[in-house]
């Protein structure tokens, strides 16, 4: 019961938060929901299971651009995006985890670099669907009417309350198959394969459904994104976000599930701190990644975890 | 049919810079093991450092190619330090986290120090002594004079290169270090040399193909990203460690882009290669002339 109750005692205290904090602040705090969203979802593949994936960056932009799009061509609110960006998104995984079943370590690197090059070239040269460089707007929030209340979605606070509450269902989600069977199996499958296999394991179940789950939860990050900005464009679901995510889920610790979160909050709060520095983010993350890889390759909480253990 | 022809020389100009790069990129995996997705910060450093060269320091061409040649190995240098030597014991995805935060750093380094602009060697070849008695025009096909010299070069460096792989001793340490590392060692082979020497010429020819194609595209920080995926591509087309599938597999991509472009979409240009590579990982991982059997 402990990690619930702590998670819960968190997001209590998230919830008050946009009482006490103005609306940068609020902005940022959402930013970071969106980012623990994407660094817990790579943790499944590929801290949990073992299968690299440089792909985030093109599952956040898929489930973007499946609100945008759903949003323009049929005016679709939030409550239907979020699925059907979590499904697309899926679904892509499993296109994209289908030739991870038969590769292993550089070539499943480049394979999902290659993927996350074609979404993104895709996204911005299919003009007339997706908009091309300019991208798309999405209409304000139509304000929720619950009967006896109307809840106005457009303001920042009760669109910052709503991405709260998707993440905790993100992460409880996570956290459950994590920690379930599945989960169990994908750590299997990561530390010997041959061995998973052999005792019974079905590794092409296991390596689909964490590439599926991954997706699927950038999916969601990326249509609470879409609806945040009310816009895309494909220079926001870059090669380069898929790197910010490799090093926030790096740098906290490859498989600890803790590690992704406290990675994300880490490396959205450094570049606001910088204030006039931020420029210098995209370098600070790529020498921290190094920096990381080389001096403490299993993260902050892998080696703390190390350390207790011992 | 001319045009035909002209498409396919102009394939074979970038093809050949796909050469350059992925030459070094299949060496230093084929020897080293190391997945080196910085590999495309060479040709941009290389592009930048030979317009910087040629435009600020007013070097003549050659002692430029030997600036750039220079710059390129001190590069090289410092990524074996950060990619091989200190993860020598790990596994291979830490080679790949590695090489992909060193990439980002240089990119960023890269728009910090030359900002965001697209810059361009404006290099006038045919009032160069030597290079100015090239020939421009071949029957129908007509090539200036900086874009035939990509070709050229790419075939003398890999050529020397190939020359000092089969017959000299260097050549044959590095060949018994991608056969086994183990025993290469037992035989007296100096690994750390034999890394860095990798890392050196994979870096230089990189370079040399950055400071090539500046006089005829554009140069910017993130311009390695692409080249360096096309150099996978190219390597995985080629067999992973294979020069000679590289340097084959990296011409019929430059030629296989330039005809979608021309027959098919511009837009398709770019996406046609990582098709290919998906793909052919999915049904002939080993490469087009790659053997089936893979080394543990």
């Amino acid at each position: 019961m402990k990690p619930y109750l702590t998670g819960l005692g968190i997001a209590l205290a998230l919830a008050f938060a946009p009482f006490f904090l103005g609306g940068y602040e609020t902005n940022v705090l959402m930013m970071m929901l969106f980012f623990i969203i994407l660094a817990v979802g790579l943790d499944l593949v590929a801290g949990y299971c073992g299968q690299f994936s440089f792909a985030t960056g093109a599952f956040y932009g898929l489930g973007a651009y499946t609100a945008a799009i759903l949003n323009r061509d049929m005016g679709s609110p939030i409550w239907l995006n979020l699925p059907a960006g979590a499904l697309v998104a899926g679904l892509f995984g499993l296109l994209l985890g289908i030739p991870a079943l038969r590769l292993k370590g550089h070539f499943l690197a480049i394979v999902t670099i290659a993927f996350q090059t074609i979404v993104y070239l895709t996204i911005s040269q299919w003009t007339s669907f997706t908009g091309g460089q300019v991208g798309l707007s999405l209409a304000n929030p139509a304000p929720l009417n619950l009967g006896f209340v109307t809840i106005e979605m457009g303001s920042l606070r009760s669109y910052y309350w709503l991405t709260l509450a998707v993440s905790v269902i993100c992460l409880l989600v996570a956290w459950r198959l994590a920690h379930s069977r599945i989960g169990s199996e994908w750590i299997a499958i990561r530390d010997d394969e041959t061995l998973a296999a052999a005792v019974g394991i079905d590794t092409t179940r296991g390596k689909l459904s964490a590439f599926v789950a991954s997706a699927a939860l950038a999916g969601v990050a990326g249509v609470l994104t879409a609806h945040a900005l009310r816009g895309v464009t494909p220079d926001d679901y870059t090669i380069w976000i898929s790197a910010t995510v490799v090093a926030m889920m790096v740098l906290g610790g490859r498989g600890t599930f803790i590690g992704p979160i406290l990675g994300a909050v880490f490396l959205v709060l450094v570049p606001e701190l910088l204030g006039k520095f931020a420029e210098y983010k995209m370098l600070i993350y790529g020498v921290l990644l190094v920096l990381a890889i080389t001096l403490m390759p299993e993260g902050v909480i892998g080696r703390l975890r190390k350390r207790a253990a011992r | 049919m001319d045009l035909f022809l002209q498409y396919v020389a102009n394939g074979v100009v970038t093809g050949s810079t796909y050469v350059l790069v992925a030459v070094g990129l299949t060496l230093i995996f084929g020897i080293l093991g190391v997945v080196n997705f910085a590999h495309g910060e060479f040709y941009m450093i290389g592009g930048y450092v030979g317009i910087l060269a040629i435009t600020v320091l007013k070097l003549p061409v050659f002692a430029a190619i030997a600036v750039v040649l220079l710059a390129a190995a001190v590069i090289g240098l410092l990524a074996e330090a950060i990619l091989h030597k200190p993860l020598k014991s790990h596994d291979a995805t830490n080679s790949i986290i590695s090489s992909f935060g060193l990439a980002v750093a240089l990119q960023n380094a890269a728009l910090v120090v030359m900002g965001p602009q697209p810059q361009r060697l404006n290099l006038d070849v045919s009032k160069i002594p030597i290079l100015a008695s090239i020939p421009t025009d071949f029957g129908p096909v007509f090539l200036p004079q900086q874009r035939t010299l990509i070709p050229l070069t790419m075939v003398i460096l890999i050529g020397v290169l190939y020359v000092i792989l089969k017959y000299t001793w260097t050549g044959r340490s590095l060949r018994a270090m991608a056969q086994h590392p183990t025993v290469a060692r037992l035989c007296g082979v100096r690994i750390q040399s034999v890394a860095v020497v990798t890392f050196m010429v994979g870096a230089g020819l990189a370079g040399i193909a950055g400071m090539l194609m500046s006089s005829i595209f554009f140069v910017y920080p993130v311009v390695g990203n692409m080249i360096a995926l096309k150099a996978f591509t190219v390597v995985i087309l080629g067999g992973m460690g294979n020069v000679a599938g590289a340097a084959v597999a990296g011409l019929l991509l430059g030629i296989t882009e330039s005809l979608t472009s021309a027959y098919l979409a511009n837009g398709m240009r770019d996406i046609v290669g990582f098709v290919i590579v998906i793909l052919m990982l999915l049904f002939r991982p080993q490469g087009l002339f790659g053997k089936v059997a893979e080394r543990s």
